[in-house]
């Protein structure tokens, strides 16, 4: 039989192609915003958030185009699952977006010349470069529709988890200097924003187990952590 | 022109009205029973194969239809769908040279065994056809009290204004037409004759409804509202119903089974049957995949 639909098909690939592009802008912006906590980058973490606009856009573009292919090609099956798990997707993209934000909004906090401890810092970048891993494996998992990759981000979490938590411990360990206490506890929020981040990417892993299989489980259930997710 | 249940006149009245030979000596006389005696029976069919002469139509279906539920047959033109479900109350036998191997069965009772009168078959399996098909020379009250008398019962003239009342409430046309009961049945829109016609189905209370595409000469709002009415009928009958309409389908069966053939030519299957829910989202078969979702035409 002949392919039919076919403009149809095209668009939702490029929407596909066009969400999932989200997660290299966070990815970017990511990126600058570690740098930005490096350097203590006030400019640098102005630039990211003024470039949140392109990752809200690209959310309401792809949204809209997506709610428009619901209400006129009545897509079901594996296309109803797609369309579904990309407007989650899409969601995840723009919250990772804005915890960027949250990060550099921070930054101006701390002063030019802040008391900061430099394993502290080298830790939460190496959660930001951990979770940049975790964010490209999510697209590329979602791309593949490989849900053993996407399972495998759990396991790429944790090591953000790990790290968050050895940031807490340095933060109880900072002293009792009231100017390092304060930037330690901004620290800590920074490292929590980024350890949301990476939970955002496993969801992003669990839609794509969605759109293979057509049952959607979390792959840790974060309320039960003891019972099978 | 075919009756309410699909018994033409000559068949009524050429054959003496007999239950089919498994049905118990105490079975429901062709009139009806009263409502609370009734309920829906299941209609199963097993290694199903329908033939018109030569050409086989149908290949190895075997499917149960359940009672109180709306199954919907789906699948491209020419995949056996309608003529698998005029197999269900033996209308397929009624064109030259057509002919059944294999086994339906009504609650268990083989529709097809020997000595079973099609005529009471099709009271029992009712059909609404895809125009909606008045008589045109009957009243809207003789429409639907057309399968009372053609299924050759007597009836006192309160009884029968109570069932034709009650079948026209239940099709939701009872408001429309109270006041022009004597008028002709062919001057109603198009949506009304058809429920005008769902009412003469269940005027003789069948226990199972087949549709053949109903909505498919109607507008939406007339498809919704036979919609609606498919939903509320349920809960008294087996229905099976046609619908080239996915979106249809998809809104008004608890149940979808899917017809293929391989290529022209071939005989039509049944190539999955689940939840409708489950076909409209998570089919097992690709080839249901691809058609519920349109990507092959």
């Amino acid at each position: 039989m002949a392919e039919a639909r076919v403009e149809y098909q095209e668009e939702l690939e490029r929407l596909e192609a066009s969400g999932l592009g989200g997660l290299e802008l966070v990815t970017a912006a990511l990126g600058r915003t570690l740098e930005a906590v490096e350097q203590q980058d006030v400019e640098l973490a102005q630039i990211v958030i003024a470039d949140d606009d392109r990752i809200d856009g690209r959310y309401l573009e792809v949204h809209q185009a997506l709610i428009t292919l619901l209400a006129t090609q009545s897509p079901v099956a594996t296309d109803l699952r797609l369309i579904s798990a990309l407007l989650h997707v899409l969601k995840n993209v723009e919250r990772m977006g804005d915890q960027c934000v949250n990060i550099c909004k921070m930054i101006p906090l701390t002063g030019n010349d802040p008391p900061a401890d430099e394993e502290m810092v080298q830790l939460i970048l190496a959660m930001g470069r951990q979770t940049r891993t975790l964010i490209s494996q999510s697209k590329r998992a979602f791309e593949e529709r490989n849900v053993d990759m996407a399972r495998d981000l759990v396991r790429q979490d944790d090591v953000v988890d790990n790290l968050n938590r050895e940031c807490f411990g340095l933060a109880l360990a900072i002293g009792d200097d009231p100017d390092r206490r304060e930037w330690a506890m901004t620290m800590l929020l920074a490292a929590r924003a980024i350890e949301r981040i990476g939970d955002n990417a496993v969801d992003i892993g669990e839609q794509v187990a969605f759109v293979v299989t057509g049952l959607f489980r979390e792959f840790e259930d974060a309320s039960h952590p003891n019972e099978d997710g | 022109m075919q009756g309410a249940a699909g018994a033409t006149r000559a068949e009524a009245e050429s054959t003496e009205q007999q239950m089919p030979a498994s049905q118990p000596a105490a079975a429901p006389a062709p009139t009806s029973p009263p409502a609370d005696e009734r309920r829906a029976k299941t209609i199963e069919a097993c290694d199903l194969n329908l033939f018109y002469g030569d050409f086989q139509a149908v290949e190895g279906v075997g499917v149960t239809i359940e009672p109180n539920k709306v199954t919907a047959l789906i699948g491209s033109s020419g995949c056996g769908k309608t003529t698998f479900l005029r197999s269900l109350n033996r209308m397929h036998e009624l064109t030259p040279g057509a002919r059944v191997e294999g086994r339906i069965t009504l609650d268990g009772h083989d529709i097809y065994a020997k000595g079973v009168d099609p005529v009471q078959v099709r009271r029992l399996v009712g059909m609404v056809f895809q125009s909606p098909n008045p008589f045109p020379t009957m009243s809207v009250y003789e429409n639907v009290a057309a399968g009372l008398t053609l299924n050759g019962g007597r009836m006192k003239k309160a009884e029968k204004d109570e069932i034709v009342e009650r079948s026209l409430r239940g099709a939701h046309l009872w408001n429309e037409v109270k006041d022009r009961l004597d008028k002709p049945g062919s001057g109603l829109s198009g949506g009304q004759q058809q429920r005008l016609c769902i009412a003469r189905a269940i005027a003789v209370e069948p226990e199972v409804l087949l549709m053949d595409e109903p909505c498919s000469a109607l507008d939406p709002v007339a498809t919704l509202a036979i919609e609606d009415l498919i939903g509320e009928l349920k809960s008294r009958y087996t229905i099976a119903i046609v619908t080239h309409n996915m979106q249809q389908a998809a809104r008004a069966s608890d149940v979808t089974a899917f017809f293929n053939l391989e290529e022209t030519g071939k005989p039509g299957r049944l190539v999955e049957i689940g939840p409708t829910e489950t076909i409209f989202t998570s089919p097992k078969e690709q080839a249901t995949e691809d058609y519920v979702s349109g990507r092959f035409g």
